[in-house]
């Protein structure tokens, strides 16, 4: 199983970098929405009109939970693992 | 021959992160980040959603008196306060003898607006943005909504504002 990741990793190594970027864009477009959510709801509101409020704050928050989702999708460090391994040999030879 | 690097001090074996990297910004950390942003802006509607029920808006039932109808000259302004609210308001006496009364704070940015009875404009300085005197709407500049108004009633030499009915309403 892990021969097989290793060897799909070694064929595709930018595949990490592909999907942080694509799920870094992917917030910044959730990050706009709810800006432009949260602006026409305080315009509304400031205008007396208080239908926009609620389904605004709906879809905001249903935006913010699919990006917190995404997060769980994030490639895994690698830096920290190589690093350990490199700390402590070189702690080993001192 | 290469020279020996210098041996690790205690404090370096201990601590082995350099600063560069401790302040360096991974794209995990920023996902995170926007992440975080992400919840704000959620919370930020979530506010403009239940703001009014936590702090209702000031409103106030019948009429309530202002001045004398001869205490503003024609072309002139008179600042006035409702009791219970902070809200500075303003009557104008417009050119033609009629009262209006408006919220003094511009809609863009909350700056103190003024009658320009020249122009019969009711003036923002902060960015020229200009209103209507007879309406209280916009008619140029950066403000995004008419002022908020008060209805005049004038009664025996007495000036009195009370809701405008489709508020009231």
């Amino acid at each position: 199983m892990n021969s097989q990741r290793d060897a799909r990793n070694q064929a595709h190594p930018s595949k990490t970098n592909t999907l942080s970027l694509g799920i870094i864009c992917v917030l910044v477009l959730v990050i706009t929405m709810q800006v432009w959510l949260l602006t026409a709801a305080l315009n509304e509101s400031l205008e007396g009109d208080n239908a926009v409020k609620w389904p605004a704050f709906l879809a905001s928050t249903l935006l913010f939970l699919a990006g917190a989702a995404l997060l769980r999708y994030l490639p895994d460090p690698i830096r920290h693992a190589r690093k350990s391994s490199r700390h402590s040999s070189s702690i080993n030879k001192l | 021959m290469t020279t020996p690097l210098p041996p690790r001090t205690p404090a370096e074996v201990d601590f082995p992160i350099e600063r560069t990297e401790a302040e360096h910004v991974t794209r995990r950390e920023f996902a995170k980040f926007l992440c975080l942003v992400s919840g704000g802006m959620a919370v930020g509607s979530g506010w403009v959603a239940v703001k009014d029920k936590i702090f209702p808006p000031f409103t106030f039932e019948g009429e309530r008196f202002v001045c004398k109808v001869d205490d503003v000259a024609v072309g002139a302004t008179h600042p006035f306060q409702l009791e219970g609210s902070k809200i500075p308001f303003i009557l104008i006496r417009l050119t033609d003898g009629t009262f209006r009364a408006y919220e003094q704070k511009c809609t863009h940015l909350a700056c103190a607006v003024y009658y320009s009875p020249d122009k019969n404009k009711i003036e923002c300085p902060c960015h020229h943005g200009y209103f209507d005197a007879n309406t209280g709407n916009v008619l140029a500049g950066p403000p995004p909504r008419p002022l908020p108004h008060l209805e005049v009633v004038i009664r025996g030499g007495d000036v009195y504002v009370r809701e405008p009915e489709e508020k009231a309403s």
